[in-house]
């Protein structure tokens, strides 16, 4: 598997290291604890199309958010995180 | 109090011995490591990568790169190192982070890595076959001109690898963590020792 890093340009899947579901999204200060523990713990088993985060370490060490075919490993598109390169991502 | 002095040393200090290497005959792979150099890191600050590259430009008179690239400069190499950052390399005490700390001053963060990398440059006729083995990066001249550049891995390793100004040949530039180092060089001599290496240190950024 490659990933075509926004800021690199194509590179194998070595350089990458894989966090996980990027679509978990941290609850408010006031959310209640049944929201983080959703939050920290509960994840989806995701049979199809999944938006991850990965990391270039062995490159130019952005975060990427990458959506992926869990099935296929078909990548559809991968943008930087925000504030990985302001450049890119306008912040 | 115990007398005691820090020793300046490189981190191949031990591992590189000049000399040739591997096959006899013509050396098809020079191996030079480049000592005594000042490296600074400048990465922009959140919503300051304009000030930055504004900044750059006004100090080094041509534009910091904001790709994958090396750029020259009448007396520094500037190499991309990641978004929003690169690497200013030079030599003599001109570009020292005492130098750059007030032009970046409140657009970008400096951190000094001239003790923290090896630097080692890598030529001959088949430096690009030797590199082959070690590295997941295209290095044909079609793909990797002059002033290309690649923030990547080497035997797991993270290097910057820079294509600097040709001398007769292609040279190909890598900047490694020193605690890295010793071991990169002996994978790089494995891999090159087929093709016969001259191995030599310099104190010129060529
Ligand atoms: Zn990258």
């Amino acid at each position: 598997m490659r990933i075509v890093c926004p800021f690199c340009g194509e590179r194998e899947l070595g350089e990458y290291t894989y966090l996980g579901d990027a679509k978990p999204q941290r609850p408010a200060a006031d959310a209640g604890e049944d929201a983080v523990y959703d939050y920290v713990y509960l994840r989806d088993n995701i049979a199809g199309v999944m938006s991850e985060h990965w990391y270039h370490g062995g490159g130019c060490r952005a975060w990427l958010k990458v959506t992926r075919n869990t099935l296929t490993h078909e990548i559809s598109a991968v943008e930087p995180t925000a504030g990985a390169g302001a450049a890119k991502v306008g912040v | 109090m115990a007398e005691f002095s820090w020793d300046v040393r490189s981190p191949l200090d031990r591992a590189l011995v000049v000399g040739p290497y591997g096959s006899t005959g013509d050396a098809g792979v020079s191996l030079t490591e480049i000592r005594n150099f000042d490296l600074i890191q400048v990465m922009a600050r959140r919503g300051k990568a304009a000030e930055t590259a504004k900044a750059a430009k006004a100090r080094f008179g041509v534009a910091a790169p904001e790709t994958p690239k090396a750029v020259g400069t009448t007396d520094a190499t500037l190499i991309w190192s990641g978004p929003d950052q690169f690497l200013v390399l030079s030599k003599g005490g001109k570009h020292t982070i005492e130098a750059l700390a007030p032009v970046f001053a409140g657009s970008a963060s400096l951190s000094d890595q001239s003790h923290a990398r090896a630097l080692i440059s890598i030529s001959g006729a088949k430096a690009r076959m030797a590199l082959a083995k070690l590295s997941s990066i295209d290095l044909h001249p079609d793909v990797f001109p002059v002033g290309a550049a690649a923030a990547t891995s080497m035997d797991h390793t993270s290097v910057t690898l820079w294509r600097g100004r040709d001398r007769a040949e292609a040279v190909f530039s890598l900047l490694v963590f020193a605690t890295f180092a010793e071991s990169l060089w002996n994978t790089t001599l494995d891999a090159a020792a087929e093709y016969g290496v001259a191995i030599a240190h310099a104190a010129d950024l060529g």
